[in-house]
């Protein structure tokens, strides 16, 4: 899928989380969106999903307008988009398996194949063990994978992630790296973090200060210098 | 297995309910020691917060109880053939039962619910220890002008909430029925005496207290994330509420044998 | 102006969950869980409220009736009467939104910080339908249900604090000469409208909470005030609306 945003702003009272944010992602793009806390990445993320309504502007999937569709069409359509919470959001009332089962009964799939593909994601994130196990028992890591597990399970063509490596330790964190460079192969990943993850190097960079976009090109040591000062 | 799952309910709900009351009596004692040297900033704070922002929440209260007693004992009053009597018959069942009940159980929301939302915040984002750690006792800073700020608070909006009440019965009495408004006030300035205007005011400042004291012990005792400061706000609004029935239970009669 | 938002976005919110589950469905088991979780844990609340309730208004008619005709049996069956028509479903109401709306905005408002709202949006689920509509239904069941317990709860302690504590017939408190089909309508849709209003002001402050841990303790508050005070309303409008159909 292409996403694209065209003037995109988005106000939370007074305050503006997006300025006027003209963005191309074609499909299959690799981009890190690197920005300070509260600069707008978390917003600018669920906005290119469809979750926050913009203030002014449009996003675009495949041309058409978001926020123009109808809500069923929309929701069909979010079908395509897997995402990685910063808080995990992984539903406590259910288990892992449950949080991983949930968006394929909700769009319909057969029970039968809705849990052989759930066991095979959770395999291939390394929680297959895990599967009975409610977040509250897991750790850092496992929450993280549980989240990433439940964002591919349906198949997305664009993979978001709001900073996967947040809170945890290196070892962890180059795990939940290299998982979700193979998880994203072949499909668009846009990733948000404060600082470059390790082990995660993607082609493309976007700086994020203020609700702004001012940088957008290969990775490059000098934008986060500046971010800095 | 069934039959020693009841005692093992009860032992810890005994232990809970213990655990409880005495954080619920400490709350009260420390208070109490506290009364001398009240923080006053905090004082007025917690006067401006509980008591004069809620002035409007009040008024509605007040006008709704108001138009729905009158409403109500309209329908008796020509029954019986006592039309005279409605000022009297209104301002009695709004001062003793229904202006000190239901501005409690919106004060329990409101009040309680804020004050145990914002303590249990504090205490879980860990600025109540942080506190103790540059020796600053929190009780003393935040519970105990809490606590006086929301009874007097409570005490205050019960004088207006009746005031209002009155007003609102008056006037209904006359848009309904067409009773004069002097008749109105007659029966209501003979029969009722300054015992039953007491009793309400007493009772209304029992219930805010009340709320101060569950809202904060809940506040205090909560332990978690997001979810804990919800969960003692929900605790601190049901068990007010519950104690305010309570309480009404106990005293109404209480009053009526001391005041009249 | 926000009082007037807070009685307002409910029937908004209300509109929407119910229209949205008309189009995908509500699922009967979640309904079910949720009436059960309401009434379990109101039950005790309500009863042991309007038990009281029921002796204390025992006691204040005692001391009206003292004043003038000495004999409290006399307003018994006016007595039950208003209880049917308007402190039953009120006072219940008022309950139900302490307990109900505290719970419900909280599990909402805690859901929506965390971020869980968002995900099962992004898991083809819709927060209207799966978590808001389920909670209206259950409760537009269970409050007329809880009415009906608290009423014979009140019932019951007036009774029996008549015939106790003042040695008078209590059973004239009982007695339903004065209750019409019109008594019961009145009470009955007081309930009904209630039952309905009480989850939809409460999911309303929850789902729009933002922020940390206090935006969840802020949305019990408003999420409780909102629900007590759209009950008050209701009780208000639906008492005018019966006295002139019946004048």
């Amino acid at each position: 899928m292409n996403l694209r945003t065209e003037k995109l702003d988005l106000r939370f009272g007074p305050t503006a989380a997006l300025d006027e944010v003209d963005l191309a992602i074609p499909a299959g793009d690799h981009l890190l969106v690197l920005g300070n806390a509260a600069s707008g990445k978390t917003t600018l993320l669920k906005a290119l999903a469809g979750l926050c309504r913009p203030t002014a502007g449009a996003v675009r999937w495949d041309g058409d307008d978001v926020y123009a569709l109808r809500p069923d069409d929309r929701r069909a359509r979010q079908a395509g988009f897997g995402m990685v919470f910063q808080t995990d959001a992984l539903f406590d009332s259910l288990p892992v398996l449950g949080n991983v089962l949930l968006p394929l009964t909700n769009r319909g799939v057969p029970r039968a194949e809705a849990l052989t593909r759930a066991r095979d994601v959770l395999g291939e994130v390394g929680l297959a063990d895990a599967a009975d196990r409610f977040p509250e028992r897991l750790s850092g890591g496992m929450r993280r994978r549980a989240g990433i597990a439940r964002a591919i399970v349906a198949r997305p063509s664009v993979l978001l992630a709001d900073d996967p490596l947040a809170g945890l330790d290196p070892h962890t964190g180059l795990g939940v790296a290299r998982l979700l460079l193979e998880v994203s192969r072949g499909r668009t990943l846009v990733v948000c973090a404060t600082e470059p993850p390790p082990g995660l190097a993607l082609r493309r960079w976007v700086w994020v200060e203020r609700g702004r976009v001012t940088y957008d090109g290969p990775p490059d040591a000098r934008v986060l210098e500046r971010g800095a000062a | 297995m069934r039959a020693s799952a009841i005692p093992a309910w009860a032992g810890a709900t005994a232990l809970e309910a213990a655990q409880a009351s005495g954080a619920l009596a400490m709350v009260l004692g420390r208070t109490i020691l506290q009364l001398r040297s009240l923080d006053r900033r905090e004082l007025v704070r917690g006067l401006v917060l509980f008591g004069y922002r809620s002035l409007p929440l009040s008024g509605v209260i007040a006008t709704l109880i108001g138009a729905t007693v009158v409403l109500q004992t309209s329908l008796y009053v020509q029954r019986f053939g006592a039309r005279n009597y409605l000022g009297w018959a209104a301002g009695f069942s709004v001062v003793w039962e229904f202006g000190p009940l239901l501005l409690g159980l919106m004060m329990a929301a409101r009040v309680g619910g804020r004050n145990a939302a914002e303590l249990a915040s504090l205490n879980v984002g860990g600025q109540l220890d942080g506190l103790r750690g540059i020796s600053l006792d929190p009780f003393a800073l935040l519970v105990a002008p809490r606590v006086v700020a929301t009874s007097l608070s409570v005490a205050g909006l019960a004088t207006v909430t009746f005031a209002l009440a009155v007003l609102w019965e008056a006037a209904a009495a006359f848009f309904t029925l067409g009773l004069p408004v002097r008749v109105f006030f007659e029966s209501f300035e003979q029969l009722l005496g300054f015992g039953d205007l007491a009793a309400g005011v007493i009772k209304s400042f029992c219930f805010g207290l009340t709320i101060a004291l569950i809202s904060t012990t809940a506040g205090l005792r909560a332990q978690g994330g997001a979810r804990a400061v919800g969960h003692a706000a929900a605790a601190a609004v049901v068990w007010s509420s519950a104690a305010i029935f309570a309480l009404d239970f106990i005293l109404t009669p209480l009053l009526g044998a001391l005041l009249t | 102006m926000s009082a007037l938002a807070g009685i307002g976005a409910p029937w908004l919110l209300l509109a929407r969950a119910l229209r949205q589950s008309f189009r995908r469905g509500v699922s009967l088991r979640e309904v079910l869980r949720q009436a059960y979780e309401m009434g379990n844990r109101s039950a005790w609340l309500v009863v042991s409220g309007l038990g009281f309730f029921g002796t204390v208004m025992v006691a204040i008619a005692h001391q009206q009736a003292r004043r003038f005709t000495g004999n409290i049996t006399v307003v018994g069956p006016a007595y039950f009467e208003l209880l049917v028509r308007e402190f039953g479903p009120l006072t219940v109401s008022l309950l139900a939104a302490a307990r109900a709306a505290a719970s419900s905005s909280a599990e909402l408002a805690s859901m929506t910080v965390n971020e869980q709202v968002e995900a099962l949006e992004m898991s083809a689920g819709d927060p209207l339908a799966d978590l808001v509509a389920p909670r209206v239904l259950a409760s537009a069941v269970v409050v007329p249900a809880l009415c009906v317990l608290g009423t014979v709860a009140a019932t019951a302690s007036a009774v029996a604090t008549v015939s106790l504590a003042y040695g008078a017939d209590g059973f004239s408190y009982m007695d339903g000469r004065f209750v019409d089909w019109g008594d019961v309508a009145c009470g009955a849709s007081k309930a009904v409208l209630c039952g309905l209003f009480i989850p939809a002001a409460a999911s309303a402050r929850g789902l729009s909470a933002r922020g940390g841990a206090a935006a969840v303790g802020s949305a019990v508050t408003l999420g409780v005030v909102d629900a007590a005070l759209g009950c008050l309303v209701i009780d208000f409008f639906i008492a005018v609306l019966f006295l002139l159909a019946r004048a």
